[in-house]
């Protein structure tokens, strides 16, 4: 059984910056990850090229057996990844429903015509996605703007909303970029419960996360990144006592007040 | 069935809309008017698939004309010269546009940037120095006549009344299969490139096929409006189809709105009636030229694009809401579901 993902020696380089550097690691299904590591270390970079927004420079990544580093974004999507933005990348004209059901685009697959002339299928399919969409919005739990432009939701309703559309594409990897970036304390704490639920669906959690409190309670294993390098890797425990990983967060003096909250 | 939280088409809307096409006619006090209106329908086709390639797929094209004229050049040159049926050419005058636009769309890779705009501008020089030059086929710049009508059942669709409702039948036509389009999962990715192309190449929407895919059937539209106007007139000519008329789409559908299929209808309806109204003036004033016609376009898109970026359909329809939602209320009160978060249709 392959892992489910394996990074080898990827590197990515934008003109002279060099985001992520030799970076080497690799987890098997049905575990949360967590991936930190200060300011610019390079966290979103990695998850961009898992996702295949863009390659690396060097290196490859492997996917369920699968080369995946080279394809198209919307080439892996249907392999199993899926994932949420830092900085929200949701359909802003679009309601929270209509929102999830993109998430669904993959799992159905009439085309234009059949669309412009409703033939059945069409029209099956679009009962299911329309059933299946409203599972996710019950499962994250926003049932009452499901019928609102998803433009004009606060903040927290938002990360819900990618999480919902995340999750309607059947995901067996989520990737989750700071999904509790700017949420307070009991948003924070009722997105935590649902990482767990969401892990309780069988679906493998890689989550970047500046909240220590919440990275250290979802993460079975924990790996490092610092200025693109792969500093540690362990269990929550051994991360935390790591003395190059404290060094790491020491040094930077903005990260070391975040780190401790 | 009702669902809540997604747009749906408004049948209401296309039946009201079905009605005024109906009486419109009983309105019009001379030929020449139904004539206007007839040719309001032909416009109608062409910008409702331009609108749908600007407002859904984010691509501008600058030779809509030229795939009108394709249509209706293939569909002249096949009846008259090789004397099919127009209702077979009907189908060349389709797929040939078809064609033509996935050619080069393909050859592009991906539609990105401004490259379909001049792609199709080249495009539509290149097909309007053909109608000119290639006389064998052509008969060149003086036109081409002798263009037999429409037949069905033992009818004849002349100009006039019958045509205008043959052509408003095609336009309707038009316009369902384009609002299906929307509604429909396809109608969703494209909407969803428009607001993060990365958020939905990421839920695995191949961008670059929807694209592509829209503008083959705006070539088609393109193609159907080209063979009605070949079969309502007894000849064409090249004049027709050149970039004064590509612009001319491009006006309607960015005065009237590109993100619903009812802006590109209320722009490409607006634009007839204020070409109407000018040539009316122009037989009377005598500065009033064809040329004056093509500044007001100009100063139309220009006004357009820095005050109404939308479009006038969207700025209406905004304004009517409040209004409609309040009427609806009154009628079935405590219904709340009829609110929807876009004035998109
Ligand atoms: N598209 C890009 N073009 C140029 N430089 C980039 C790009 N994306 C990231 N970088 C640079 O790469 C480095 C790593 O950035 P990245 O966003 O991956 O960090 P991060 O660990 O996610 O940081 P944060 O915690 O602030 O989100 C930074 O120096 C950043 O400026
Ligand atoms: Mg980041």
């Amino acid at each position: 059984m392959p892992d489910l993902l394996e990074v080898k020696n990827v590197t990515r380089k934008f003109g002279g910056v060099v985001a992520n550097k030799g970076v080497s690691f690799s987890f098997e299904s049905g575990k949360v990850i967590g991936l930190i590591g200060p300011n610019g270390a390079g966290k979103s970079t990695l998850f961009n090229m898992v996702s295949a927004i863009f390659p690396p420079t060097e290196g490859e990544i492997w996917f369920a057996g699968k080369r995946i580093d080279r394809l198209p974004a919307f080439k892996v999507s249907p392999l199993g990844i899926a994932r949420t933005f830092q900085n929200l990348q949701v359909f802003k004209r679009m309601t929270v429903l209509e929102n999830v059901m993109v998430g669904l685009h993959t799992s159905t697959s009439s085309g234009i015509l059949s669309a412009a002339f409703k033939l059945p299928k069409a029209k099956k399919e679009e009962e299911t996605i329309y059933q299946q969409a409203w599972e996710e919005i019950e499962f994250v739990g926003l049932e009452d703007v499901a019928a609102v432009e998803a433009g004009s939701l606060p903040l927290g309703k938002l990360r819900l909303l990618e999480l919902a559309r995340a999750l309607a594409t059947k995901p067996q990897l989520l990737l989750l970029d700071e999904i509790a970036a700017g949420l307070n304390h009991q948003e924070t704490a009722e997105m935590s419960d649902l990482i767990f639920k969401v892990r309780d669906r069988g679906v493998s959690i890689f989550v970047v996360e500046h909240d220590m409190d919440l990275v250290m309670r979802v993460s079975d294993r924990i790996i490092v990144l610092d200025q693109g390098e792969k500093i540690a890797e362990g269990t929550p425990n051994e991360v935390q006592n790591d003395p190059r990983v404290i060094e790491a967060y020491l040094g930077n003096d903005e990260e070391k007040e975040e780190a401790t909250v | 069935m009702k669902r809540k939280g997604i747009q749906q088409m408004s049948w209401k809307g296309i039946a009201a809309f079905t009605v005024l096409i109906l009486i419109l006619p009983f309105l019009l006090s001379t030929s020449l008017m139904i004539t206007k209106a007839t040719f309001a329908g032909i416009y109608t086709i062409v910008a409702v698939g331009l609108g749908l390639l600007m407002g859904f797929a984010g691509q501008i094209s600058l030779g809509q004309a030229a795939f009108y004229g394709v249509g209706a050049y293939s569909t002249a040159i096949l009846t008259a010269t090789f004397g099919l049926s127009p209702w077979l050419s009907l189908l060349i005058a389709i797929a040939a546009p078809a064609l033509i636009a996935y050619i080069l769309g393909h050859t592009m890779a991906r539609l990105h940037g401004y490259y379909l705009a001049m792609a199709t501008l080249a495009f539509g020089i290149v097909i309007h120095v053909l109608l000119v030059e290639w006389k064998g086929f052509t008969k060149g710049a003086s036109g081409f006549y002798g263009i037999p009508k429409i037949e069905f059942f033992g009818f004849t669709f002349t100009q006039g009344i019958s045509y205008y409702y043959l052509v408003w039948a095609f336009a309707l036509l038009v316009i369902v299969l384009s609002l299906n389009i929307i509604h429909s999962r396809i109608g969703r990715a494209l909407r969803s490139i428009h607001d993060s192309e990365v958020a939905s190449s990421s839920m695995g929407v191949d961008t670059g096929r929807y694209k592509m895919q829209v503008f083959i059937i705006s070539a088609m539209f393109a193609g159907i409006a080209g063979w009605l106007f070949a079969h309502m007139s007894y000849s064409i000519s090249p004049g027709s189809f050149g970039l004064d008329g590509s612009i001319l789409f491009l006006t309607m559908v960015v005065l009237g709105g590109s993100t619903s299929v009812w802006g590109a209808v209320f722009g490409a309806l607006l634009i007839t009636a204020i070409s109407s109204f000018v040539q009316a003036l122009g037989s009377k004033i005598s500065f009033i030229t064809s040329d004056f016609e093509h500044v007001l376009y100009g100063l139309i898109l220009m006004l357009v694009v820095i005050f109404l970026p939308q479009g006038l359909f969207p700025a209406i329809a905004a304004k009517l809401k409040p209004l409609l939602e309040y009427a609806g209320r009154k009628k079935k009160a405590g219904n709340i579901t009829a609110v929807k978060g876009d004035q998109r249709a």
